[in-house]
């Protein structure tokens, strides 16, 4: 068994090849000839169907890419039953074979990556790179996670007579719920780690993303995980909510906005009758992430590491960058250079190759990231739009939204402090470094964070003044890499928890220390 | 794929081999840099880092106070320094010298720059374009510039690109004529000679649909190349990263094919030698090569990126793209030289390299092949190849001198790749200055 050290990252697809990109061509069209798709509530390996929710194609809302169930209370009360029992049997299985299933998954998602990417370019306009990628890091975390569940416990002391261990133990029905911006990776990270551990999981997948998260169930079944030890429950916050509140559920694995985040830990503490464990809460929560840029700042660098890291999948990532603060002797020409840029960026539908901000998740999303601009003109700031779609898309029916930049926002400006999760970004002129620390650090958020700068001093003085849970140094702030880069936040932006980082699968054991004598009759036996 | 020609015998290549080596001026190769203080730099890795962020940095730094903080603070990176530069890492910590040393370590840079960059600017490169003219070697003109990250930008490059053309054509239109630079079997060849780069025609950056940074790129170029036609200038189109490998190469074939470019201007793009499937980039030219009447040019070069192809492909678990070291790099590049030399006159071939065996090869295959020089050009590195290009010059070669030129802080890509050759532990420059004979410097790779 492999203690950790030779997990190595599944390559992305090398997208400069004309091959590559047309086998993936091929598979979205392959995809697109059984669409919509029929997502079922799965229990114990029965399926009910149903049409009650519709996730549809952000950039063509005239597409429905999958009908799915909802799942109701009596459903979710069924399938957490069910999963206690059966974890039961998932949780005695040597940690080994548990690991060894989530390989095998790994390898099935190999096999149909390009139809798994075509999945989440359709149902979530994932442009293909970002599709692509999301797809290595769902098998990245199978791996890993299998891998890392090897080294879990260490050793204790031993004096003559007295044999210790310490044991990480299963906690039970883990609920996870997920989101739909990593609409495969997420899931299965937060899924693998609680299955590789012997916990038993319900998963409730974002009600955008219903068909991308189903087909990930169907392969974690298909590699051998027990039908009964993975149920799942296509629905929106209900379901969500009933699962939390659940008295038999013993974590809650979830990825999502700060305003749910938030909710889920005051009601998961909460002790409701028939509850015998405290619930543990794996949060993973928004961000209002900065960028720091020093005067001395290589800018051919900086603006396309900006401009990537906000507007890449239109800026709908939790690492994305928000908040940009420049000191002011580079900062004129710093905001002339990314407003240059940011017009020539490409806005289009996600399966074609060139496109750099696709349509954004659903009508809502839309409205809310409308309304920020907005609010940036309300508050006085100037508001730099980007181009539209491309010409040939008909705008009426996606939800396209211009990418922006905010210039000239005075310090209070909502747009400063609340996050978009939108292609939005804003630039702040700032005296010196520490005038911009200052900044940072009364941000409640804290999950990725960036530096600029080539003396290694100013960055080091950066860097431990940031409370960011990744920090990135001369280069773009999204795009961490399971194992390479842990992900997670701090402050009120998560838990602590680092997914894809050695010690996540922490937070889904309970710890048991076992003391034996083995002293019989003055003798050590 | 088999070369007509048959391969020239190694016997031939070392008696050129020598006969170059003979004509270097004081008998030894290299350009002009300080070589012991090179060979210290390149000894230690902690402080060639250290350095080597420094150049990068210092022309942009604000003040002298400033250079000297990021020197100090580089070189505090390093673990130990040798003597000297303990000395100058001393005086950059104190209040009073500080300025000093800044002042210093910038005029160092500067002054390094300066032995591989021309002028701030075409105009300013006048006199130096004649006075290698006049010393036998032609020039390419190569505008240093930021990467463009916006249309302005890459609007900005192109003016100077036409600017540039002006001044070339001013530059070199009274100058005297010169047989081996003025023409070769072909015709006459332009003495004008640009460079241009896509990164700075274009903003866009698509690796994974060169088609829309080509179609972006040739409406920047057109005109430049129209004026190119008026003139009778030569147009380059350089190659940079695989990730605009395929934008490079459409941009020029696609450009060359239309019909108001059919008789002109000359053009050429760049062959890199050191990825593995140059030979598929090479039938790709060689089939376009035929369709136009000015023969395509093609600079033969190593590939100046090499650590960026490595260090991008293991980051993404990839096979590098490019052979995994400089002697299988040598070997395509020999056998891509006798390729191209055998597609003459569809080509026009320009050895790029300062590889005394590799420029030795080719000019032996040259004249295995019944030639005389004067249907091969070789090309050197401003400030890297002088003493090549002197001994080319005496031997009657047609030389051309790769001339960068722009502001310093828009020139420190380029300084940087250029230093990372030098001090690169298994580079020719390396070998040759360490006193390798000429029989150990021309033996086949």
């Amino acid at each position: 068994m492999s203690g950790g050290e030779t997990f190595a990252n599944q390559p992305v697809l090398d997208l400069r090849l004309a091959t590559e990109r047309a086998r993936l061509t091929a598979a979205l069209a392959a995809l697109d000839a059984r669409l919509p798709l029929r997502v079922p509530v799965l229990i114990d390996g029965q399926v009910r169907h149903g049409d009650e929710l519709r996730s549809l194609d952000p950039g063509d809302q005239t597409r429905t890419v999958a009908t799915s169930a909802r799942a109701g209370r009596d459903e979710v009360d069924r399938a957490v039953a069910v999963a206690e029992v059966a974890g039961r049997a998932w949780a005695e299985r040597p940690m080994a074979e548990r690991a060894a299933v989530l390989r095998r998954a790994a390898e099935l998602l190999v096999e149909e990556r390009a139809g798994l990417a075509a999945l989440a370019v359709r149902e979530c306009a994932k442009p293909w790179a970002q599709a692509d990628a999301d797809v290595c890091e769902a098998i990245d975390f199978l791996r890993y996670y299998g891998e890392r569940s090897a080294a879990l416990g260490g050793p204790l002391p031993q004096p003559p007579g007295e044999q210790n261990s310490l044991r990480y133990r299963a906690r039970g029905v883990c609920a996870v719920i997920a989101p739909w911006n990593f609409p495969l990776a997420i899931p299965c990270g937060m899924t693998a780690a609680a299955l590789v551990t012997g916990n038993p999981v319900v998963l409730k997948p974002a009600e955008q993303s219903p068909a991308c998260a189903a087909r990930l169930v169907e392969l974690l079944h298909r590699a051998g995980v027990p039908a009964g030890a993975l149920a799942l429950l296509p629905g929106e916050g209900e379901a969500g909510a009933a699962l939390v509140d659940h008295p038999r559920v013993a974590t809650i694995a979830f990825t999502g906005s700060a305003g749910v985040g938030l909710e889920i830990l005051r009601r998961a503490a909460e002790i409701v009758p028939g509850q015998r464990q405290l619930k543990r809460v794996v949060a993973e929560m928004g961000g209002k992430n900065c960028v720091v840029v020093a005067a001395d700042a290589d800018l051919d660098d900086v603006v396309p590491a900006i401009l990537d890291s906000a507007f890449a999948f239109a800026g709908q990532k939790c690492s994305a960058a928000s908040r940009v603060l420049v000191e002011a002797d580079v900062a004129e020409r710093l905001e002339r250079r990314l407003a240059g840029a940011l017009s020539t960026l490409v806005v289009g539908p996600a399966e074609r190759f060139a496109t750099d901000v696709p349509a954004v998740i659903e009508r809502a999303a839309q409205e809310r990231i409308e309304r920020f601009q907005q609010l940036v003109r309300d508050d006085g700031g100037e508001l730099v739009l980007g181009p539209g779609p491309e010409p040939d898309v008909a705008i009426a029916d996606g939800c396209w939204v211009r990418p922006a930049l905010a210039l000239g926002l005075p310090p209070g400006a909502a747009l400063l402090h609340e996050e978009v999760f939108g292609p939005l970004v804003s630039v702040e002129r700032v005296a010196d470094l520490d005038a911009a620390l200052a900044r940072v650090d009364a941000l409640p958020f804290a999950l990725t964070a960036g530096v600029f700068s080539r003396n290694p001093r100013t960055v080091r003085r950066i860097v431990d003044a940031l409370p960011a849970g990744n920090v990135y140094v001369n280069r773009g702030i999204t795009g961490a890499m399971v194992a390479r880069q842990p992900f997670g936040g701090n402050r009120l932006s998560g838990t602590g928890t680092k997914a894809g980082g050695p010690d996540y699968l922490l937070s889904f054991v309970d710890p048991q220390a076992v003391t034996e004598n083995t002293v019989r009759h003055g003798l050590v036996v | 794929m088999s070369a007509h020609a048959t391969t020239a015998p190694e016997e031939l290549i070392h008696r050129i081999g020598h006969e170059l080596a003979d004509a270097l001026p004081h008998h030894r190769l290299g350009g002009g840099i300080d070589r012991q203080a090179i060979d210290r730099i390149a000894a230690d890795p902690q402080l060639k880092a250290a350095l080597f962020r420094f150049v990068d940095v210092a022309p942009a730094a604000r003040s002298q106070r400033e250079a000297a903080a990021h020197l100090e603070a580089l070189l505090a990176e390093a673990d130990r320094l040798p003597g000297p530069f303990a000395a100058v890492d001393g005086l950059a910590r104190r209040p009073i010298t500080a300025p000093l040393v800044g002042r210093g370590a910038t005029w160092a840079v500067r002054r390094m720059a300066r032995q591989f960059i021309l002028a701030e600017d075409a105009a300013g490169a006048t006199r130096s374009l004649a006075k290698l003219w006049d010393e036998g070697a032609a020039t390419a003109l190569d505008l240093l510039g930021e990467a463009s990250v916006s249309d302005a930008e890459a609007d900005t490059y192109a003016a100077r690109c036409l600017d540039a053309l002006e001044q070339l054509d001013r530059a070199y239109r009274g100058l005297p004529g010169r047989p081996r630079l003025d023409a070769d079997g072909t015709g006459p060849l332009p003495r004008a000679h640009l460079s241009v780069k896509l990164s700075a025609l274009t903003p866009q950056r698509h690796p994974f649909a060169p088609e829309r940074v080509s179609e972006d790129a040739k409406r920047r170029l057109r005109p430049i190349a129209r004026r190119a036609r008026e003139l009778g200038a030569h147009l380059h189109l350089d190659s940079e990263s695989l990730d605009s490998r395929e934008a490079v190469l459409s941009t020029a074939l696609e450009l060359l094919a239309e019909p108001e470019f059919a008789d002109g201007p000359s053009a050429g793009v760049v062959l890199q030698a050191y990825l593995r499937d140059a030979d598929e980039v090479l039938d790709r030219l060689l089939v376009t090569a035929g369709r136009r009447k000015p023969p395509l040019l093609v600079r033969l070069v190593k590939g100046a990126y090499w650590d960026h192809e490595v260090i991008d492909a293991r980051q993404h678990g990839w096979t590098p793209a490019v052979h995994p070291d400089q002697a299988a790099t040598d070997r395509a590049y020999e056998a891509l030289t006798r390729r191209l030399l055998d597609a003459r006159p569809a080509v026009r071939v320009a050895i790029a390299s300062h590889n005394l065996r590799s420029v030795a090869h080719a000019i032996a295959h040259d004249r295995h092949g019944g030639g005389d020089g004067r249907d091969l050009e070789l090309q050197v590195l401003l400030g890297l190849g002088e003493d090549l290009r002197t001994a080319l010059a005496r031997r009657g070669l047609r030389v051309r001198v790769y001339c960068p030129v722009g502001d310093l802080v828009a020139g420190m890509a380029y300084l940087v790749r250029r230093l990372l050759e030098n001090t690169a532990s298994d580079s020719f420059l390396d070998r040759q200055a360490h006193g390798a004979s000429v029989d150990d410097l021309v033996r086949a790779p």
